[in-house]
């Protein structure tokens, strides 16, 4: 774990006072915390056996709000593009997510996003950890956070994995304070981890043959010894197993063109698709991430090829997973740290902006077709109530069915709420209470 | 009844004599397991069984398990000495300073990386059995002229260098210093007193911070070593609460402040200089002389912690760098006797390993007894099991596949071979956790698995080669002995009965013919990819 956020005094936003008068709320929670290590034991069972997923679109570097969800035609900061109708009366996109406008319907969008962070390094962090109030603690980005509170489903696969450009691994970073066993397992450029693959030494009955004695060797050992250790342990050959029983999810030529041709064959399209399928699997959280969206130099070009690589497969997923039923249980988020500035810059660019922007998201929980807050009409700040990264936390858990306001984790002694105590959740967004 | 008085006086005066005259005479291990059985709740587990024992032992003063012949030769001594002698044997092996770097590599480092001078620099410190304050001292103000020392500066350089972007982290540094050598983890009370730890002051961090703030790379030599700027003022700092000012010279936590001489104070700055000069007031050099030292309890303490959670698996305080008053010891009345021992015997590491090593509390079972529910872990009444080291887990592979020898010998230039080196990088790769983050108890990964599962290279040294176990199980046609001869080599153990028959049928279903040799291999991978194989139980 990577300590080094010790506080800063500038970014300090907690006062002794407020902090003992948390944790005196806090001390129920607590006692919970005693029992089951983190959560009242009944909870904790019931949130595993709950099959809520995530997919969680990530587009680092800041898509531009206004060449996407929030289009400003004729203004001074509007661009060049046009806004298109959506599926929902009276709601426009700017024309590059001309596929996704087919299905705002079963979209929900905030536009009221206001955040504090207007750099990369603090940013994204700041953003995938839900802000949370600094206790010299590295908070878990959102996927950990899933991983630790729901674990896996009843697929037995690991509950987090990210679908990334580039390398791949076992990455611990995202983990925080929780430990690297709830970091992600993340697969380079849709490639499947080191030694997944049997090994050609070694035939299915071979492995069959050995595991079995090895678990006949592990039950004598564990027959009187304490059960953690040895717990841990076959969960991870568990995993293991499954994952390499799941060879065909890395397979792409097992695709159907059909697919690859509706999610495009760029990156974004094949993670995309790759992600529908790990959801479809049965992964809880499934993270696709896309790199390269800091336009500051040539906005409109970058967006005009960007925002396109991820309309046509956003749009394909979106489509899935309503035809398969799949969205009353699925949560899709797409966003970035931070929006784009609406002044365009002498290169024409536009830099970071997380005073006004837009998250889009869909399924588990949310209601359909709609939109949430607004930004004025040059679309430089929120015109409605804002709401921080804190307040979308909070929203995620309760569309999860996690009871965030009643959890917290609780690490070496210290009680720590799993979203920012001073947000609450976007109620008009949720179906649920 | 008269006559009974005096005797019943007489008896209960014999018994104070007595308990008062053990007291004396009782040996430190003896007290020790006094002051651990006085909380047990229940029955504690048996003492371990010899074969347990021996590998325990050898895990930790070695780095790993001995051969199998080493182990018939130990099961097959009478001696009742043999215990003490074989911890004594293996404290005064060459396998004990290689141990002793790795492990403390491992404390030390946190897996930031590798440097050869620092590695030479422990190798040197436990070959010589030099004391804790003293090999403390060299890491907190390394001496460059010294080249078997001068690697010690790595522990703070690695720590100084910057990681990408971000700024440089004096503030991790100043936390690291105060977790692994004082037990005391300062971080939040960085910017105020801290919030939880009612103990830990603001001032206890910024005193500690206000030295190496002042320290950076040099970067005029070629070997790791630390530059010192003068402190010629006290470090002014304000608490994110209250709008006070403070001030703070160099201060060693809980401890001493110094003063900066006023004639350093109104010192004018000399004239930059190309050559590296160490300034006349060296904040780094009175922290070094200082917070290493019999005066200072909490290093005293803390290293008798960690020496304990080293062998017995948990800390007499636990978390090992939470040293405070709301967060007491388990056993408080024992952690100030190995304090008073430890400095009563000049911060000797061998010494205290091998008093520790000779209590019933080292020499328990793992097993839980019968009828028992598993004990709280700081009862100590039960072995706790524990993590091995991907150094360690590397050892005990080829030791037990036979592989050592040929893998580790080295070349003519005194290197490891191209194909040692990669293998050892896998093992970390899968074992070890990453950098910043303590090894301190067993996390299990699908890393680790996968790796055990499907790596070539693992899988390789099941496979049948002249000399290495497999070879030498294959020639054995009795498969008693075989049988023998594989869980000595593997588990250091003879089989149970039950072990004996799943060999027996295994072979009889998977070996026959020319699978022999595979299903043998196969046996052995299942007890490698074991949880007996990869814990020091």
């Amino acid at each position: 774990m990577n300590n080094r956020s010790l506080c800063k005094p500038w970014e300090h936003r907690l006062s002794r006072r407020q902090l003992l008068g948390t944790a005196a709320t806090g001390g129920a929670a607590m006692g919970l915390g005693a029992l089951g290590g983190m959560l009242e034991p009944a909870i904790a069972d019931e949130l595993k056996k709950q099959e809520k997923q995530v997919i969680f679109i990530w587009m680092d570097g800041g898509i531009s709000q206004l060449e996407s969800w929030d289009p400003k035609p004729n203004t001074q900061f509007g661009g060049p593009f046009r806004p298109i109708p959506t599926s929902v009366p009276g709601v426009q996109f700017c024309e590059l997510l001309q596929h996704t406008a087919k299905h705002m319907d079963k979209l929900s969008l905030v536009r009221s996003v206001r955040t504090q962070d207007n750099s990369h390094s603090a940013g994204v962090g700041r953003i995938n950890r839900g802000d949370p109030k600094d206790r010299g603690v590295v908070y878990p980005y959102l996927g950990s956070a899933v991983s630790k509170l729901m674990g896996s489903t009843s697929s037995g696969l690991p509950p987090y994995v990210w679908v990334k450009p580039y390398s791949g691994g076992f990455k611990s970073f995202d983990a925080g304070f929780l430990g690297a066993k709830y970091g992600a397992l993340a697969l380079g450029d849709g490639q499947p981890p080191d030694n997944l693959l049997r090994h050609e030494s070694i035939s299915k009955e071979d492995d069959l043959a050995r595991n079995e004695l090895r678990l006949k060797f592990n039950r004598r050992y564990s027959e009187r010894r304490r059960k953690e250790f040895t717990d841990a342990n076959s969960y991870v050959y568990d995993v293991a197993h499954t994952l390499m029983e799941r060879m065909d999810l890395f397979d792409e030529s097992k695709v159907p063109k059909r697919d690859v041709e509706r999610y495009g064959t760029h990156d974004l399209g094949r993670h995309m698709l790759l992600g529908r399928r790990l959801i479809e699997a049965g992964v809880r959280f499934v993270k696709v991430n896309s790199y390269h969206w800091d336009s500051h130099g040539d906005n409109f070009n970058a967006s005009d090829s960007l925002v396109r690589q991820f309309d046509q497969p956003f749009a394909a997923l979106i489509e899935d997973l309503d035809e398969r039923g799949m969205l009353d249980n699925v949560l899709v988020i797409a966003m970035s740290e931070f929006g784009r500035t609406p002044k365009i810059n002498s290169h024409v660019g536009r830099d970071h902006w997380p005073e006004a922007w837009s998250v889009c998201m869909a399924g588990a929980n949310l209601h359909k077709g709609l939109v949430v807050g607004k930004t004025n009409n040059d679309g430089t700040f929120v015109d409605s109530e804002p709401y921080d990264i804190g307040h979308l936390f909070h929203t995620w858990f309760k569309a999860l069915e996690v009871p965030e306001e009643k959890m917290e984790y609780v690490n070496n002694g210290q009680p720590l709420p799993v979203a920012n105590e001073d947000c609450h959740a976007i109620k008009e967004i949720l179906s649920v209470g | 009844m008269s006559r009974q008085v005096p005797i019943v006086g007489f008896a209960a005066l014999v018994l104070i004599v007595q308990s008062a005259r053990a007291d004396d005479a009782m040996s430190l291990p003896e007290h020790i397991d006094r002051l651990v059985e006085a909380k047990f709740q229940g029955k504690p587990a048996a003492l371990t069984s010899d074969s347990e024992f021996l590998r325990r032992a050898w895990l930790d003063f070695a780095g790993r398990i001995p051969s199998a012949e080493e182990t018939r030769k130990f099961l097959a001594d009478k001696s009742p000495e043999k215990r003490n002698a074989l911890i004594q044997s293996l404290l005064n092996s060459p396998h004990y300073a290689q141990r002793m770097r790795e492990l403390f590599n491992v404390i030390l480092m946190e897996r930031r990386g590798d440097h050869e001078e620092w590695d030479k620099f422990l190798q040197t410190a436990f070959e010589k059995n030099v004391a804790w304050n003293e090999l403390v001292k060299s890491i907190l103000a390394p001496n460059p002229e010294d080249e078997n020392n001068r690697g010690a500066a790595f522990f703070t350089t690695k720590r100084l260098s910057k990681v990408g972007q971000q700024s440089t982290d004096f503030p991790g540094l100043t936390r690291d210093i105060g977790r692994l050598f004082l037990g005391l983890d300062l971080q939040c009370a960085q910017c105020h007193d801290h919030l939880f730890v009612d103990d830990y002051k603001q001032v206890e961090f910024q005193g500690l911070y206000s030295v190496y703030l002042n320290t950076y790379i040099r970067t005029d030599v070629k070997f790791p070593a630390v530059g010192e700027k003068e402190m010629r003022q006290p470090l002014e700092f304000t608490s994110v609460f209250a709008e006070d000012q403070n001030k703070t010279g160099p201060r060693i936590p809980f401890g001493k402040e110094f003063e900066i001489p006023e004639a350093i104070q109104n010192k004018k700055p000399p004239p930059r200089s190309k050559e590296y000069k160490a300034p006349e007031f060296s904040a780094v050099r009175l922290i070094a002389d200082n917070l290493p030292s019999a005066e200072n309890r909490l290093f005293a303490k803390n290293i008798a912690n960690r020496l304990w959670f080293v062998l017995m698996g948990r800390g007499i305080v636990q978390p090992l760098d939470l040293s405070h008053s709301d967060n007491p010891p388990s056993h408080p009345e024992l952690l100030e006797l190995l304090a008073d021992q430890v400095i009563a015997h000049k911060f000797d590491l061998k010494w205290m390993f091998e008093q520790l090593a000779l209590t019933k509390t080292y020499q328990r079972s793992s097993v839980i007894p019968e009828g028992q529910e598993s004990p709280k872990p700081e009862t100590f009444q039960v072995a706790l099991e524990r993590r091995l080291s991907a150094e360690q887990i590397l050892r005990i592979t080829l030791q037990a596949t036979g592989d050592f020898d040929r893998l580790t010998k080295l070349d003519k230039d005194g290197k490891h071979s191209e194909e040692y080196t990669e293998l050892k990088k896998k093992f970390v790769d899968s074992f070890a956790n990453t950098a910043t983050e303590p090894e301190e108890t067993y996390d299990a990964t699908v890393k680790a698995a996968l790796f055990a599962l499907n790596d070539g290279k693992f899988l390789d040294l099941v496979v049948k080669r002249e000399g290495n176990l497999i070879d030498r199980l294959a020639k054995t046609t009795d498969t008693e002995k075989l049988t023998e001869e594989l869980f000595l080599s593997v588990y250091t153990r003879m089989p149970h009965e039950d072990e004996r028959s799943e060999v027996t049928e295994f072979l009889a279903k998977h070996g026959a013919g020319e699978k022999r040799d595979k299903a043998i291999g196969q046996i052995v991978w299942a007890m490698l990819a074991s949880i007996e194989f990869c814990l020091n139980h």
